[in-house]
């Protein structure tokens, strides 16, 4: 796979937006299908963070997750992209993401695995301007399903 | 005691305190400290229903508490405290928070307000050059290595004394002497090793900060003279925690607690309340990773007062012994300790939490520092950067009735949406100038969020702990300079 359009490069308006909450991060975040979920709540974490705006999709990382369900496997791979974040800088630029819902069985609860590549470059003070410290993806008001107007809609709560 | 009029479950006890009844599934009832106004500002709010959701923990003592401070948090509220008996109760990192012992330490000088006459802006600008702050802030010292990591996680404050960030006597006057006792760095992940191995002496961000302050009334003088305070007295607080390292504990142990309530059948409420018994495997591992975390945020702060040290000295161009450097005291205010309380006559080993609360142990108990010891711990209270912050003393009527907790600061009114909204337009920092308040801070966002309106107004949350008894005023200090993230 190539690398995908950079977000700067898309419409991502209207793909999230912050809900009132009084002392933290809550974002309600839309896609067209759950992968599509999954890549635009990369994108809100980043732009949450520092602002998609000049970060160059030059090197790649690989973040996966899974969970119980597709809130879970969200949260995990925005967990993931926050712990690059705070130990290498890495800022994403695009993404692609893949999900997959393992197959249950009469012994095993189904799983939700999801799979981002993401680019992006090494954050520079510079150029990138510093928005939010963000401490945790919580489990909090998480929540991530179909949504009845169409398309899928996610809740994040982000601990600042 | 009478109904309120708009919660008919909500009951007044006194002037100051509220309780919420037991209902099916709650094991004691909620108490909630605050006046007409602050209460009359929670109805509506769901923090009330997290102090209910607590009161449901197995082994919880006596009643769910709220401080006047409380809002809405994850699982448990911000301003939350809750007490389990260890040998039937839970732990619970959701009652901790994810800053793990996110605290504050108070500093005092020998300098008076009108010696830095002029001098503000260059310290303030000395600070924030100094002190790393800020999204991601790290390099305040070389990246640690795993063997330099394990003994920061051990041994705390003390870590940074002995590599010459401070000295012996600042562990005197730290709550927990700047270490609590049973940290197990085999306890703690990877992940939260890589996120705090270069941040050790980091600010970061939101609403932590660097402040430089004057003491502008003192209301217990005989409190004030033990802790070395006077009016008119220029000294400095740091507010901040165990950055990435802490955050990530409580990320990895909400997920095994998780799993843990449901193996040892514990119904809760709210997920978020995931939990294990205090005396349990996964318990026993993460009160140890949590202890790694908060010995972190203790080694944080002295490394922050060790920068401070060196950045005044070097704005004022001054000699250590005049500016005379020390400090007061430093406070934990997330956190969960195990503590003897006595509950209905008899002495009982409680694991403690303490949410956005702050310990206030009063006088005569051996754990406050001898010093200050005839009249209580200090407790300190951060406000908002534009009104005040407080320094208060425990008691014995808080040892009697909130295990020894208070309030720990002013408290969120407005979402950090809201006041940005609100900030539009305006230039934050020049109106905190027109009040006599230099500030700087990486972002002008945070400034923002961070706006004095965005507060409730910390004077009524003290003025409640001072009227229950809890926690009295001992003096009030007001912002001179503000070191933001």
């Amino acid at each position: 796979m190539g690398v995908p359009a950079p977000w700067t490069e898309q419409d991502k308006s209207g793909v999230y937006r912050e809900l009132e909450h009084p002392a933290d991060l809550w974002l309600e975040i839309r896609g067209d299908d759950p992968a599509g979920l999954c890549e635009n709540s990369l994108y809100a974490l980043y732009a949450s963070m520092v602002g998609a705006e000049g970060v160059r999709p030059s090197e790649e990382r690989t973040l996966v997750a899974e969970g119980a369900d597709l809130g879970e496997a969200l949260r995990g791979l925005l967990a993931g992209a926050l712990y690059r974040f705070d130990t290498e800088g890495f800022v994403g630029a695009a993404a692609a993401v893949q999900v997959e819902w393992e197959t249950s069985s009469e012994t095993e609860p189904s799983r939700v695995a999801a799979c981002a590549r993401v680019w992006g470059e090494i954050l520079d003070p510079g150029r990138h301007e510093p928005l939010a410290e963000i401490k945790a993806v919580t489990y909090h008001l998480l929540a991530a399903a179909p949504d009845p107007g169409g398309g899928w809609r996610a809740t994040v709560l982000f601990d600042l | 005691m009478t109904e309120t009029p708009n919660n008919s479950e909500l009951r007044r006890v006194d002037d100051v305190v509220w309780e919420i009844p037991m209902r099916e599934g709650m094991r004691v009832p909620g108490r909630v400290y605050a006046d007409d106004v602050l209460m009359e500002s929670l109805q509506g709010d769901q923090s009330l229903d997290q102090v209910r959701n607590v009161a449901h923990l197995p082994g919880i003592q006596r009643y769910s508490l709220a401080m006047p401070d409380i809002h809405f948090g994850y699982g448990f509220p911000i301003g939350g405290v809750a007490a389990f008996a260890v040998d039937e109760g839970v732990v619970s990192p959701g009652g901790v928070g994810y800053d793990i012992n996110c605290g504050v330490r108070l500093l005092a000088t020998d300098l008076e307000r009108s010696a830095l006459e002029g001098s503000m802006k260059r310290m303030v600008d000395q600070l924030f050059r100094d002190v790393p702050s800020g999204v991601g802030a790290h390099g305040a010292i070389q990246t640690l290595s795993r063997r330099e990591m394990a003994e920061v996680l051990e041994q705390g404050a003390g870590w940074a004394v002995r590599h010459g960030y401070g000295r012996p006597d600042d562990l005197e006057r730290t709550e927990a002497h700047g270490a609590l006792p049973g940290a197990d760095p085999e306890a703690v992940s990877e992940r939260a090793y890589a996120r705090g191995d270069s941040q050790v002496g980091t600010l970061g961000s939101g609403n932590h900060f660097l402040e430089i302050q004057v003491v502008d009334q003192v209301f217990d003088p005989v409190a004030a003279r033990a802790y070395g305070l006077f009016e008119g007295q220029v000294t400095v607080m740091i507010h901040c925690g165990s950055r990435g390292f802490g955050y990530q504990v409580c990320d990895d142990y909400l997920g095994i607690m998780s799993q843990a309530a449901q193996r040892y059948g514990i119904a809760l409420p709210d997920r978020q309340l995931a939990c294990a018994p205090v005396d349990s495997p996964e318990g026993r591992r993460y009160l140890a990773a949590m202890a790694c975390a908060a010995n972190y945020a203790w080694a944080n702060r002295q490394m922050i007062m060790h920068l401070t040290e060196e950045a005044l000295l070097r704005a004022l161009s001054m000699a250590p012994r005049d500016l005379n450097l020390r400090l007061v005291y430093d406070v934990a205010h997330n956190i969960a300790k195990l503590e003897d309380h006595t509950v209905d006559g008899v002495v009982r080993r409680l694991c403690v939490h303490r949410k956005g609360a702050t310990r206030a142990f009063g006088p005569g108990h051996p754990e406050v520092p001898e010093p200050y010891r005839a009249v209580g711990q200090p407790v300190l209270i951060p406000g908002d950067m534009g009104t005040a912050s407080f320094v208060c003393r425990g008691s014995t009527r808080a040892m009697e009735q909130t295990f020894g907790s208070t309030c720990h600061g002013a408290g969120r009114v407005l979402s950090r949406a809201a006041a940005l909204r609100r900030a539009k337009g305006r230039a934050i920092d020049r109106e905190l100038a027109a009040g006599g308040i230099t500030v700087r801070s990486q972002g002008r966002k945070t400034l923002a969020e961070e706006m004095p309106e965005a507060y409730k107004d910390v004077e009524r949350v003290v003025a409640v702990m001072d009227r229950a008894g809890i926690s009295p005023r001992v003096a009030r200090l007001r912002p001179l300079g503000v070191v933001k993230g």
